[in-house]
């Protein structure tokens, strides 16, 4: 579902000073893995995600996304990527002037998906993350919770084969967050693969699920039902 | 749906900053009513050289005494024979002091203190030639002019092209203006269309997040400029329309020699408008927003 080989990273800062972001990294995740990525700020982790949605392109390295080589990929071709990732940032990123209808309802407008579609599917996804009874509220008038909701129901709206997510939890309270863990797992057992990245060490080593972990752009460990530290 | 969503958004677009809307109309309406009005005069000068290089004429002015000794009736005689013999002159008319002098009256007659400063007998009679080749003149110069009783051969295309030359310089310098003028309309878009997608950045960036296409999330600016284009381009259309077939009449009254434009010239100038606006305004679009929201 998603492979990198030997990905290199580097952001240029000024006219002669760069940042490796990435170094010589080879991941392979399967179909239907959750999976998070660790590591101090600054270790990697957006850049690892951001690769994956080519917003950012690796400068060596090969990647694939779904089954399709994103080096090689035409420019036009990106929205169709994006189709198959849903994306959940640590600010949500909700259209302040939308409800929570329809900012759901925009991630599948803006694609094309005709009124039934949308009328169909939009209420089926906020029951799953349930916010059935939100739906007419805007963002401000709910919770970082409730809000982190929603932003996993825009980005899992279209059924996307995979699920981004970069710090969900960060502005969340600890038992907000075992909430929203618990929505990702529901998701991830649809058949849905996850990536989170995180630093949230209660999370990661209360899930025991695979752990990525990435120091100064390397990969430094990558271990099956892991947990956050070395000494868990 | 998707048609739909374009246009409303292209509309909140719009509507959000009615000053900058209000600007960018007005600078597309100023330049292609300059646009216009020189295509316009193109058309006029067209239509006239058409109609009077049709009916080129060369003028013979006979003498009256004023200049040299009144032309008599055999030199005029003779002088009528040998131009209708020649083998240049297509035609040859004979317009009397009295026409000459009814000619200017009606010809200025709104203009009674003019009229009022000549009588009948001020003008000069004329023979009035049209040629085969109206690049003959010279041989028709060269042999009349030295005849007895002729005052002076006057070649009237130089007069047209005295006007075709003023009119030309004008024509050019509204050309000009309405080019700059255009140019400075193009950036005032691209620069309403650049703080149109800056207030919606946060829109754009959810929609290029959750893979909406290129086109899908440019449509809406692109639009947005290109409506104040057309609107801009109607109004100039609409401010020609009123105008010029106005002028055009006050002026075919006291110009009776030249044919002029009507409406029916006015609306066919109006797609070149439209497709001067609204292209105008795309290609802005386009330049302001290539950076601003790629993928
Ligand atoms: N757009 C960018 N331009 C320049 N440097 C960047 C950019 N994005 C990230 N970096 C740098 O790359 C490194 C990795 O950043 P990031 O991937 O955001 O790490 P993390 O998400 O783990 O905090 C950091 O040193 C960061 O400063
Ligand atoms: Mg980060």
């Amino acid at each position: 579902m998603i492979k990198l080989e030997n990905v290199t990273k580097t952001y240029k800062r000024g006219a002669n000073d760069q940042v490796i972001a990435l170094n010589d990294v080879s991941i392979e995740v399967i179909k239907g893995e959750f999976v998070f990525v660790v590591g101090p700020s600054g270790s990697g982790k957006s850049t690892f995600m951001k690769i994956l949605t080519r917003e950012q392109m690796a400068d060596e390295g090969d990647v694939w996304v779904a089954g399709k080589n994103l080096a090689s990929m035409r420019r036009w071709k990106v929205p169709v990527l994006r189709r198959e990732i849903g994306y959940v940032f640590q600010d949500f990123k909700l259209l302040s002037n939308k409800t929570v209808y329809e900012n759901v309802a925009f991630a599948l407008e803006v694609i094309g998906s005709n009124r039934r579609q949308i009328d169909k599917r939009v209420p089926e996804v906020l029951e799953l993350v349930g916010l059935t009874e939100k739906q007419g509220a805007y963002p401000h008038e709910l919770s970082g919770g409730q809000q982190q909701r929603v932003s996993v129901a825009r980005a899992f709206v279209n059924n996307p084969r995979i699920l981004l997510c970069d710090e969900p939890t960060g502005n969340l309270d600890p038992s907000t967050s075992v909430g929203i863990m618990k929505l990702l797992d529901r998701i991830n057992r649809t058949g849905a693969t996850v990536v989170m990245a995180t630093h949230d060490q209660h999370i990661v080593d209360s899930m025991r699920r695979r752990v990525i972990e990435l120091d100064d752009g390397y990969v430094v460990r990558d271990q099956t039902r892991g947990v956050y530290g070395y000494g868990g | 749906m998707r048609w739909l969503y374009i246009l409303h958004e292209a509309f909140i677009g719009l509507r959000r900053n009615l000053m900058m809307t209000f600007a960018v109309i007005l600078s597309v309406t100023v330049s292609l009513t300059l646009l216009g009005a020189s295509l316009l005069l193109n058309e006029q000068v067209e239509l006239a050289t058409d109609d009077w290089v049709g009916r080129v004429e060369v003028s013979i002015f006979l003498c009256d005494d004023r200049t040299c000794p009144a032309v008599t009736p055999e030199q005029q005689e003779e002088l009528r024979e040998d131009l209708q013999d020649h083998e240049v002159v297509d035609e040859v008319f004979y317009e009397s002091k009295q026409e000459a002098y009814d000619r200017f009256t009606e010809l200025f007659a709104d203009q009674p203190s003019l009229v009022e400063s000549i009588d009948p007998d001020t003008l000069p009679a004329s023979f009035r030639v049209s040629l085969v080749n109206p690049n003959l003149f010279n041989v028709i110069r060269d042999q009349f002019a030295a005849y007895p009783g002729v005052d002076e051969v006057v070649d009237q295309r130089e007069v047209l092209n005295q006007f075709l030359r003023f009119t030309n310089v004008v024509r050019n310098a509204a050309l000009t203006v309405a080019a700059i003028q255009l140019i400075a309309a193009g950036v005032l878009i691209a620069n309403t269309i650049r703080v149109a997608a800056f207030a919606r950045r946060e829109q754009t960036s959810v929609m290029r997040l959750v893979g909406a296409s290129n086109w899908y999330i440019r449509l809406p600016f692109v639009l947005e400029g290109v409506i104040a284009g057309v609107i801009g381009a109607l109004v100039s259309w609409g401010l020609l329309y009123g105008t010029v077939p106005r002028v055009a009449d006050s002026l075919a009254q006291d110009i009776e020699l030249m044919p002029f434009i009507g409406a029916s010239q006015v609306v066919s100038v109006g797609p070149w408008l439209l497709l001067a606006g609204g292209g105008i305004a795309a290609i802005s679009s386009i330049l302001a927003l290539r950076r601003f929201l790629d993928v």
